[in-house]
């Protein structure tokens, strides 16, 4: 569904850097260990948050 | 107990903060970490009264998704169990980020702009009303203001010698902030951890510094590092004395 607001385990806030992780390391050709670091994301707890994320919205939206 | 603390900054800036601190034991060093966690209190949504809500998550979802989402603090101006009023009405097709909560109180605002709340899509629509509680990490934990709050011994790191000629190469991985010969504090991300980066071809001895700990400090947004630590080292204080008080015949 949406990108969890914080980590899972340590509870920073990760939602707020989705957004750009996607459009630079999914849709863009960038390198995404180096656009986590960039984006200041440095546990490996938040950036498996980011790398392991999908977005569901698009197919969930037709049956509600 | 009554000695001074000695402290040093290594590292600060509004929301992380590397300190230095000598004379503490471990007792006192938890204490603090744990204060910092569940003692100083934060705002975050408690209640919210959806007025439409046609997104493709359900209310509960939403709210949980609210009550993470980290609240600028005025500590000065509300007391524990107060609370302030927010509100939402965004309309699909669009996005709706913590940026777009209206808040009755300026001091009291989304910490970060930008996290996405939920997606939109045409003729969806959320609006809602909530209420944001002043509560401490003891009662939830979307009310702590630390992330992440830790501490390690500070590690003094001595060139003993020349390392044997025939000696393997291997790795000598150290974490945290270690202190040179000459009282220098690096921390050991500068040379990538790896101490064989700093002393090449050197046999190196490590020991902790007695009763020095390096606190990794970092905070949500909802307070700055200097008032979080502030906060939680008066809250130790009055409870100390409150336990001092009480068992004075």
């Amino acid at each position: 569904m949406m990108i969890p607001v914080r980590c899972f385990t340590c509870g920073n806030v990760i939602g707020e850097h989705w957004e750009e992780f996607k459009a630079r390391a999914r849709e863009g050709e960038e390198d995404p260990a180096e656009v986590l670091d960039e984006l200041g994301v440095d546990r490996h707890c938040c950036r498996r948050m980011m790398v392991s994320h999908t977005d569901l919205v698009d197919v969930v939206s037709p049956y509600q | 107990m009554a000695d001074d603390f000695d402290v040093e900054v290594v590292t600060r800036d509004d929301r992380s903060a590397r300190l230095l601190v000598r004379g503490l034991t471990p007792a006192v060093a938890n204490g603090l970490r744990r204060t910092m966690l569940s003692e100083v209190p934060t705002f975050s949504i408690d209640t919210v009264r959806f007025v439409e809500n046609s997104s493709v998550m359900f209310d509960e979802m939403v709210g949980l998704r609210l009550g993470l989402v980290p609240l600028t603090t005025p500590l000065d101006d509300y007391e524990v169990g107060e609370s302030a009023t927010l509100a939402l009405d965004v309309e699909g097709p669009a996005t709706a980020y913590s940026g777009d909560i209206e808040t009755s109180d300026d001091l009291v605002q989304p910490a970060d702009e930008n996290v996405p709340i939920i997606e939109l899509k045409e003729g969806q629509r959320l609006e809602f009303e909530a209420d944001a509680v002043l509560d401490t990490g003891k009662e939830h934990a979307k009310h702590q203001g630390g992330v992440a709050v830790g501490y390690r011994h500070l590690q003094r790191v001595t060139v003993v010698g020349d390392a044997d000629e025939f000696d393997e190469e291997e790795p000598n991985i150290l974490r945290g902030v270690i202190e040179t010969e000459d009282g220098e504090l690096v921390h050991t991300e500068e040379f990538d951890a790896d101490l064989t980066n700093r002393h090449p071809g050197k046999e190196l001895e490590i020991e902790d510094v007695p009763s020095a700990f390096v606190f990794h400090i970092e905070s949500d947004g909802s307070l700055s590092v200097d008032e979080l630590t502030l906060r939680a080292v008066q809250s130790l204080r009055d409870r100390a004395d409150e336990l001092a008080e009480k068992v004075a015949v």
